[in-house]
């Protein structure tokens, strides 16, 4: 207990504004002593969809600045622009929960604050209890307004941490192969593993004022 | 009017505010006689003391039991418990069985189609045809 204590007050000490040259997929931990194993995911990017008239207008979306990456896609982080930073606290002072769409490992999630994500795998160096801080988020909602990144959003303007609960495995599979006139059965057992986070707080960093949950 | 609470439920979310481990106990069986309990018994002698120190939240019951096959048993909160059997297995494998008992919730395993599991309600709330700018045709 007092390690995963440890771990995450250095975590939280290290959370330092986004650097561009230090561009990761989608996890950031503390763990230099564990090695994650973080493959580029390939994202193609988002179409640019307009607000609906029903909505209030979304923040502008800002123009992105490409970032250099070794293999894969180019890949964009959307610097938070004047507009974006005047309208985000309006998004933030609003009641109720705020959504994220996170992406992890190229697959996206919608998360509220105390949301169960089932990752599709099981992910390596973890111990239930490790938390972790998730900051490659899509967009960021709450019932009146959307911040849409192209393709993500400011890494700066909001914190997402999640607790690693555990991994679960799925019930064993039963594959069986035959083909007709031949008596030969091969069965292939799969029996995946499966990572399992918390999302244990969703906050807006806005600038000028206390993060809003 | 007078305002009424919901009556609800509370849910818990673990993480949410602190983090407790699901299992709660594990025991080991081991057998002196019995050659399947060979790796058993290195791994009590060699890797166990680590991994129990380690793991202060869990509880560790380490008994004999003659004559049958080494087994390792995990206790979890919600009363369930998972035994697996180590038989003939070298202390490194058992480790990682150990490790898959802690890792996990005493839950049945369950083919899990939606990734995200929520307790809240939606965020912009459910659409109706009476509230907002309606349908233009």
């Amino acid at each position: 207990m007092s390690r995963t204590l440890l771990r995450s007050l250095l975590e939280l000490r290290a959370a330092a504004p986004a650097r561009p040259s230090a561009l990761r997929p989608a996890l950031t931990t503390t763990a230099t002593t564990r090695s994650l194993h973080q493959t580029p995911s390939q994202i193609d990017p988002l179409p640019q969809t307009q607000s609906s008239a029903a909505l209030p207008p979304s923040p502008p979306k800002p123009s992105p600045t490409s970032i250099p990456r070794c293999g894969g896609a180019p890949r964009t982080t959307s610097p938070a622009t004047p507009e974006t930073l005047q309208l985000l606290p309006l998004l933030a002072l609003q009641p109720g929960n705020k959504y994220l769409q996170l992406y992890i490992q190229g697959q996206s999630y919608l998360v509220t604050p105390g949301d169960q994500i089932r990752l599709p795998f099981k992910m390596p160096g973890v111990v239930p209890g490790d938390v972790l801080r998730l900051n490659r988020a899509v967009a960021i909602g709450s019932r009146d307004f959307t911040l849409k990144g192209s393709p993500y959003v400011d890494e700066t303007l909001f914190e997402c941490r999640a607790v690693v609960e555990g991994t679960e495995a799925e019930p064993m599979r039963l594959k069986i192969k035959k083909k007709q006139r031949c008596r030969r059965t091969k069965t292939v057992r799969s029996k995946h593993k499966y990572t399992v986070l918390r999302v244990s707080e969703v906050k807006i960093l806005a600038p000028g004022q206390e993060g809003q949950q | 009017m007078a305002v009424k609470a919901l009556q609800a439920v509370s849910q818990g979310r673990n993480g949410v505010g602190a983090f407790i481990l699901q299992c709660k106990r594990i025991d080991l069986h081991y057998c002196d006689w019995a050659g399947s309990s060979k790796g058993m018994n290195g791994f009590i002698k060699s890797l166990f003391p680590k991994f129990a120190a380690a793991h202060p939240q869990i509880e560790f019951t380490v008994s004999p039991r003659p004559a049958k096959h080494p087994v390792a048993i995990g206790h979890y909160i919600n009363g369930r418990s998972k035994p697996i059997c180590v038989r003939n297995m070298e202390p490194y494998e058992i480790l990682k069985k150990l490790e898959l008992l802690r890792d996990a919730s005493g839950e049945k395993l369950k083919k899990v189609t939606k990734p995200v599991r929520s307790v809240n309600e939606s965020v912009r709330g459910i659409w109706s045809p009476y509230h907002g700018n309606g349908m233009p045709l």
